[in-house]
Formats: C-alpha cells, structure tokens, sequence
C-alpha cells in the first residue's frame, strides 16, 4: 500500500525541477443548490467550499455517498453554474470561459464510452485534439505526436492501431485517460475511477495518476470514497459530508479518527506515524 | 496510420467526382433516341459557347431538353439524400436512420394529396405544396423533439415517428377518397419519379443544396465527436445544442428538396453513407463529402437503368434503388452482426 | 490510402475543366425554352387552338405524323382512317390488332419522352382519363403540340372525335364518322324510349368493392344502354360494402373482364358463365337476386373507354338488358361492331369484345 520510496523520491526530483509550482485551480466559497423543480425549495445544498490546488498536486474530494462529490465535480467541470463563488483555473473564472477555452484547460474523464461507429484507438485519442484546433481544421503532425505522448503516458502505445470495441475494459478505461491528457489541460478530473477495478487495479490507477501529476503540468482531481488510497496517494484531501465542507489539508492533518467514523458512520481507526501517511483501519466489532 | 487531411479528402473527392463525370457521359449517351457520343460532345460543346444554331434541334431537345436536365436533377437529388442520411444518423445517434424518418416526407407527401385535390391541373402545384408539406413537418418535428428546451436525439426519434404515422394514416384517408385519376399521379410520386421537371429552376435548387450541404460539413468535425458520447462532446468544447440544429434543419432541408421534386426515394439515404464508411472511414469531414458524390452516382446510375432497361417504359427510379438496396442492405446487416 | 502525389495534379485539372464545360454548357440552356418545334411551326402555316383541358396548343397546318397516349384516341386515329400517318402508340393499344405492331413509346402513365420525340410527332394525342398531366407538361416545354381530350360523356366523346378531325384535316370522315354513330345511338334511344332503366350495379373492383360515380363516363353510357347505377355517388369510384348492395339488390350486375388477355370469339360467352358460377359459389353473393337470376353480364373494356367501339359496347349491353326491345326485329339483323380502317364492316358477334 505504501508507494515506494524510489517512487516518491524521483517524484520529488522532477518536482524540483520544473521550480516553484504555480496555483492551477483556485475554489472560493463556491455553493450550490440543486431544486427538483424552479418553484420548490432547494432540496440538496453544497457548500460554501474553498480550497486550492497547485499544479503537480494530487487533490482527493472525499466522502461518503450523497455527500456532493458529484456535485462539486459537474461545478468544477463547469456543467454547472455555482450559486455563489467563484472557480477559477489558471487565473480565469470558468464560468466566463467558452466552451473550447474550458476544454482546452479542464479534461473530465469519464467512465464509459458509448460508441456508434468502429473508431481505432488513435482516432479516438485525436479527438482529444478538438479544441486546440480551428473549426474545420484537420489535425496536424503535432496533433499525432500529442497522442502518441498521451498513450504512452497510459502505457497504451501498443493499442494505437486497434479497434475500440476490441479492447478490454482496462484497456479502454486507459484509452480514454489517455484522449483527456491529448487535451493538455492544466485540471484532469476524474469520477470515481477506481470503481469497477480490482486491488490490484486501483492500485496501478493510482500510481499511474501519481506519475501523470509528477510528471506532468496539470493537477489531478479524483473524486472517491476510498479512503485509504486517498490517504496514500493523494497530497490534499477536501472532506465532504452532507454537502459540508469539513476540512481541507493534507492526509495527515484531515484523517482522525473520530470524525471519520462520525463522517463515514463506521468504526474506523486512524494510524499516523510520524513521517509517513496516516492508515485506516476497520475496528473489529463490538 | 495518419490523421485525415484535407489533400486526402480533396484525393477521394475528385476520384468520386471521376466516377461520376463517367456516369454522367453513359448516361448522356443512352437512351431511346440515338446519337452518338461525338454528337453529345459537339451539342454540349456548342451549347457552351451559345451557338445554337450549329446543331440540329433534335440533338438539342434530346440533350438540353431531356436527358441533361434528368441527370442535373438526379445529382441534386441523389446528394441531397445521402447527405441528409448521413446527418440524420448522426444527429439521432441511430445507424438505421434515413432521411424520411423524421416523417418529413410523409409531410411533403400530404402537401402533394391536397395540392391535388384542391388544384388537380396546375402544373408546379404539387411540388410547391410538397415542400410546403416538408417545411411545416419539419417544424412541427422540432417543437414536439425538444426536451428542456434543446433537441433530445430520442426524443426527436420519437416525435418524428410519431408525424410519420400519423400523416401516413391521414394520407390512405385522403387517397381512399379520392378519384382513380388522382391516385394515378400519387403512385409515381410515392415511388420516386425523375421525369417532371421541377417546377423552379434548377439552379435555385442547387443553391439551396449547396447551403444546406456548406452547413452540414461546418459540424461535421463536431459530429465526429458527438458520435462518441454527447457528454465527452460537450466537455471537449463542443457546443452540441447549436451543432444538432444546424444537422437537423439542413438535412432536413435537404430532405423537403428532394422529396418535392421528385417523391420519395428509397435506400440512397440509409445506405450510401454505410457504403461510404465501409469505404472510407467513419470521419464526417471525409462523409460528408464522399455521401453526397457517392447518392449522385447512384442516383444517375438507378435512373440510367430506370429508363433503358425495359424501354420504351420507364420504370420509376426508386424501384431500381429499392432492388438494388434490399440486397445491399442484408449485406451490410450480416456483416455487422459478424 | 488515397493520397494526391503531385502528378495527378494534371489529372485534377483536366477533370475541372471537362466539368466546368459540362456546367457551362447545362447552365448557358438553363431557363431558356426549348421551343425549336415553335420556330419551325411558324415558318408553316398553323393555328392557335384551345384543347380540351384548356391548354392552348400551336398545331401545324399539316399533321403528317402523330402519336397517341391512350388505347381509345388509338382507336379513334384508326377509325378515322388515318393509321397510316401514326407513328406510335402505347404498350397498351390493343385495338385494333394492328395497333399492336406500331412503335411504342411505353405506358400511357409514364411514357418515354425521348421515344416521344425520335419519332418526330407533328402532334400528340393524350386523354385526362388515362395520361397525367406532368407528362403532357413535359411534353409542351419541349415545343412539341400536345392535344388533351377530356370526354365526360358519351356525346362529349363525339365533340371530341370531331374536333380532333377538324385538327388533323380530316374533317369530313370525322363528320362521317360521328354521324353514324349518332345514328346508332339515337336508334337506340327510339328503341328503349319507353322501357324502363334497369337498375345495375357496376363492378370496378370486387375486393375491396368498388363502382362508378355518377359523373363518370361509364354512367353516361350505361344511360345510353338504358341502364342506370344503384350507387348515386359524386365520387367518381366510391368504395361501398357489401350490405349496400344486399339493401339496393341490383338487376343486373357487370363486370369488365380486364383485359385478362383471353377475350377470343370463342371464349366470350364463357367467361360470364365462368363469373356468374363464381359468383354462385360465394355465399355472400349468392344470395343475390341477380345472381340467382343468373343477371350476371360481363362487358367488354371498350365501354370503359371513351372510342368509337364503345358504341359497339352500349349497343351490346342494352341487348342483354332489354331483350324485349329487340327480339321483335329480324334475327338477321346485323349489328355493327369494332370499326376498322376506312369502313365501317359488320360481324356477327356475341357479348364480349371479340379481338
């Protein structure tokens, strides 16, 4: 469960040599209400939530079910329009943005991937392209480039030529991962990633979403209720419960035991060593 | 593999437009009354620079008067269906569509019933009050699609289901009472028919399809993106709602134009994109294109046969289509399903 | 795949400019009438007339060649003797048998233009109730003289047999013509002026039931047969149930024998006992009182068609429906039928059309 010493040292390294990172994404007091209908009273409120995040980092926004993770997540891909607050990324308020400036910034990767037509994996990823392009531009030899990046990022090259419908789950799930990093976005967004995978893949999801942040100019924001990846992987955790934001920090200064049992309702035990990135543990019963 | 370019597409084009400069000249060349292909070329050549005089005027009548209006008209028609097709499944999310599935033909062809009740000889009537039929559909379909105000792919699918049958039950109550001299003329519009000249110029005519056609090939790097997931569409800066208009009042457009012309020809819409993609890829900037070259060459071809294979009768074009599509169609079914 | 190196640049370019000749050519005569039969026709004499459907058509002075559109004008040309200036005809002009050996230009809905016009007509002849109004368009966009007939009845049919002569300069055979099938129809109005109309349903279509309107050329001539449709309807082919019929119970009940091809002399008084032993078989209309009467006639083709053998055809049928108007002449009596070239010639003949 703990990511390698190697691993984090060589993070840290290309950490430190791209210089200081710089603020990517900027929430203040951002809230939301959600009505079933214009004339009935809100029924599920969000907020006021701030934090920020700076390039490079990992961000986890933490919860149980029915907490506003989504939510928070439609206002940061800019599907919604937040009551009050603002949400900005690389300086600029996201609700000001048109909708190619927004693309070309913020990247949702979604879970599944609804194909009419046989379309091959590198075709796929060249959308990705879309809003850096004109309207009716072909793409160029730097487009292609920009995929082959990208898929080697996820570790796909190797699927370039194939078929979409032909590939596996896994497989596919790194295909679109890979369309989003084609966007160059300073903001990567993800949505519960890790649900449909084993261990072994959240794992593997995990430490590749950890290279991509290292590595890589963006930020990284999942959206889980997995609480000890988040502890392990993540470098800021935003604690939501009943649409409240509870705390903002660093795993170490969010995770104690008594508000995540009381958050999550279920007997659970926070372990901090000193130094190392807190564990939870399932208390036995009783 | 590389990414399409645009001298790729402009390469397929011109190869597609070959084929039907090809097309064109048989055509020219064959139909009941003889001339020879020197004869074409010297008439077409005369024509050009004004000099009536040198030719006789049967090669005059033949070439100027029938058969290159014909083939002028089947191009229109054929392009404008395919590329209605090509829209209409990409904007209904649906491999199956075709362009009449909106029920706009139905609506042009309830506006040719009433023109022939109402004004049974006046020459021009039933294609004017077709289009009006189409046009009104088309609006009709638009209101009764929306959902939260925006153009829902089901929805629509719904919607226009819905028009078809309805206007379809209402056309058999028209036509069960009307005379059998009506019912004639309504027969050979239902099937699709290239032998009336339209009643406006044909040059009006290919404005208007080169506008609709210009309109769809705007979106059609959008339509790429869309086919994957309207979401995914949306969050890569697409923006979907204006795209699925633009799609569904051009094809639609272009749908009304042909219909009211030349009635309701079947299988080009549906199957030349497929035969397109299977040839060609599935990206719109190159569909696009290649549909609307690839329904004229059908077209022109079906109508060839149409009028020479059992002459002097003339079979009605979209009987030589629907021959020809079913067995494509089944072709193209299996080989999905594989 | 496909990809443009730089030679077949010159290929492109040829292509644009065949293309662009093509356009050029299309559009230079786009929008411009065709009318080089007007510029001929005004180097000969030739007259403005106003046709049947209200058309106005320029006919030469000299009709040499003609082309019909319908089986009853064929019959029409062929009974004024003029079948040897016709150039061509329909798939479906059968009458006379001669008619069968001329060019064909294809069916009279949808006819081939271009056959049309390698014939090389002078004027065409077309009827509303059988060509659509989109082909005798087309046709005069070309600059070619297109006459309409439009009978509505059976005296209207003689008008038009008479101006058609007058068009195509045979006025005194038109006049010769019609006035001996005047003749025969007022014959036959002496004949039956006193008897009353026999009450008849007319069969177009057995299934789905379908007969004539009022206003129909058949219900015209069943008048002159001394016959009249129970069905009084403004449509012209109303679709009635069968119960209307079991109320109306009909005298007489007709059928048209369809054209099955197989109308020969010897066969004619056998298909309508072959009809009228269908008929017995069906419960629903064996209990008819026509049928059990065995008033069951099947009438030749030619009294759907408005020609001159449709006199014949009246003539016919009012013999089967008043018998006793006729039995108290000679049984010698010949009855004049099919009008054939340049005479009018006598056969003993039965009910149907014998070809």
């Amino acid at each position: 469960m703990n990511a390698s010493k190697e691993d984090r040292a060589l993070a840290s390294q290309a950490i430190s040599l791209r210089g200081a990172p710089q603020a990517c994404l900027k929430v203040e007091q951002t809230s939301y209400a959600y009505a079933a209908t214009d004339r009935s009273a809100p029924e599920f409120t969000l907020g006021p939530v701030s934090f920020e995040a700076k390039e490079h980092e990992l961000v986890a926004i933490l919860g149980p079910n029915a907490s506003g993770k989504s939510t928070l997540l439609k206002l940061l891909a800019g599907l919604e329009k937040p009551l009050a607050g603002r949400i900005e990324v690389d300086g600029a308020e996201i609700s000001t943005l048109d909708l190619r400036t927004r693309a070309k910034r913020i990247a949702l990767v979604q879970q599944e991937s609804e194909l009419l037509f046989p379309v091959r994996v590198w075709e796929y990823v060249l959308q990705g392209r879309y809003p850096h392009g004109r309207r009716l531009r072909f793409e160029s030899d730097g487009d292609f480039l920009t995929v082959g990046n990208a898929l080697s990022q996820v570790g796909a090259e190797a699927l370039r030529d194939r078929w979409m419908e032909h590939i596996s789950g896994g497989e596919k799930q790194r295909v679109i991962l890979a369309r989003a990093l084609a966007q160059q976005p300073s903001l990567l967004l993800l949505d519960e990633p890790t649900q449909h995978l084993d261990i072994g893949g959240k794992v593997e999801l995990l430490r590749r979403l950890r290279r991509l942040a290292d590595e890589g100019r963006h930020t990284v924001l999942i959206v889980t209720h997995e609480l000890d990846l988040a502890a392990e992987f993540s470098d800021r955790i935003v604690l939501l419960h009943k649409g409240k934001c509870l705390r903002v920090g660093k795993p170490a200064e969010v995770y104690e035991s008594d508000l995540l049992e009381e958050v999550f309702e279920a007997p659970l035990q926070v372990e901090i060593r000193s130094g190392e990135r807190p564990r939870v543990i399932l208390r036995g019963n009783g | 593999m590389r990414p399409l370019t645009s001298r790729r597409v402009l390469g397929i084009c011109l190869l597609l437009l070959a084929v039907l400069f090809v097309a064109v000249v048989i055509s020219l060349r064959m139909g009941a009354y003889p001339i020879s292909v020197r004869d074409i070329v010297m008439t077409l050549f005369n024509g050009a620079l004004g000099r009536r005089e040198r030719i006789p005027s049967e090669f005059w009548l033949v070439v100027f008067g029938l058969r290159l209006p014909r083939i002028a008209l089947g191009i229109l028609v054929g392009a404008a269906l395919s590329t209605a097709g090509a829209g209409f499944q990409a904007l209904l999310r649906n491999p199956l569509a075709d362009p009449y599935v909106l029920g706009v033909s139905s609506g042009a062809a309830l506006g040719a019933i009433l023109s022939l009740i109402a004004l049974p000889f006046t020459p021009g009537a039933i294609q004017a009050a077709a289009f009006a039929g189409a046009a009104a559909t088309i609006a009709a379909v638009y209101f009764l699609g929306r959902r939260g105000g925006q153009l829902d792919s089901a929805t629509l699918l719904l919607a226009g289901i819905v028009a078809a049958t309805f206007l379809s039950a209402v056309i058999i109550f028209l036509m069960t009472s009307l005379s059998g001299r009506d019912l004639r003329g309504m027969a050979f519009w239902l099937m699709g028919d290239l032998s009336s000249s339209p009643a406006v110029n044909l040059r009006w005519l290919y404005l208007v399809l080169i506008i609709a056609l210009g309109s769809i090939y705007t979106t059609s790097a959008d339509l790429n993106l869309i086919l994957t997931g309207e979401q995914e569409a949306r969050h890569l800066g697409v923006n979907v709602n204006r795209v699925k208009l633009v799609v569904y009042v051009a094809a639609s457009v272009l749908t009304g134009l042909a219909v009211s012309v030349s009635g309701a020809i079947g299988y080009v819409g549906l199957l030349v994109p497929h035969v397109m993609r299977m040839l060609f890829g599935t990206d719109y900037r190159l569909l696009i294109p290649t549909s609307a070259i690839g329904g004229a060459i059908i077209i022109v071809v079906a109508d060839l046969l149409a009028r020479t294979i059992v002459a002097p009768t003339e079979l009605p074009v979209g009987a030589m289509t629907a021959i020809a599509g079913a067995p494509v169609f089944i072709y193209l079914m299996r080989r999905r399903v594989r | 795949m496909f990809c443009l190196p730089r030679g077949r640049f010159f290929i492109a370019a040829i292509m644009c400019g065949l293309y662009c000749g093509l356009l050029l050519s299309a559009a230079s005569t786009m929008g411009a009438s065709i009318f080089p039969r007007q510029a001929a026709a005004n180097q000969e004499a030739s007259r403005v007339v106003t046709d049947e459907a209200g058309r106005r058509v320029i006919v030469p002075a000299q009709v040499r060649r003609i082309v019909t559109l319908s089986p009853d004008l064929t019959e029409t040309v062929y009974a004024l003797g003029l079948q040897g200036r016709l150039a061509g005809d329909t798939n479906e002009c059968d009458t006379p048998a001669a008619a069968k050996s001329k060019p064909h230009v294809g069916e009279p809905q949808n006819p081939s233009l271009e056959a049309i016009v390698a014939l090389r007509p002078d004027l065409i002849l077309a009827s509303t109730s059988i060509n659509r109004p989109e082909t005798v368009d087309a046709l005069a966009r070309l600059g070619i003289a297109v006459y309409t007939s439009n009978p509505h009845t059976v005296r209207g049919m003689l008008d038009s047999i008479n101006r058609m002569a007058e068009l195509m300069g045979v006025e005194e055979q038109g006049k010769t013509l019609v006035s001996k099938l005047q003749a025969r129809l007022d014959a036959l109005d002496a004949r039956l002026a006193n008897l009353p109309l026999v009450h008849v349903l007319f069969v177009v279509w057995e299934n789905p039931l379908f007969t004539i309107g009022q206003n129909t050329f058949i219900a015209d001539a069943l008048r002159f047969a001394g016959a009249e449709s129970v069905i009084l309807s403004d449509h012209n082919w109303p679709q009635i149930s069968f119960e209307e019929v079991v109320r109306l119970q009909p005298d007489y009940i007709l059928f048209t024998n369809n054209h099955t091809g197989t109308g020969s002399k010897q066969g004619s008084f056998a298909e309508g006992q072959t009809r009228l032993a269908q008929l017995r078989a069906r419960p629903d209309w064996r209990s008819l009182q026509a049928v059990e009467l065995g008033h069951v006639v099947v009438v030749s083709d030619e009294m759907a068609r408005p020609s001159p053998g449709m006199i014949g055809a009246i003539e016919e049928l009012a013999r089967e429906l008043h018998p006793e108007a006729f039995s108290a002449h000679s049984e010698n009596e010949r009855i004049p039928n099919k009008l054939s070239a340049a005479a009018i010639q006598a056969e003993p003949r039965c009910i149907l059309c014998a070809r």
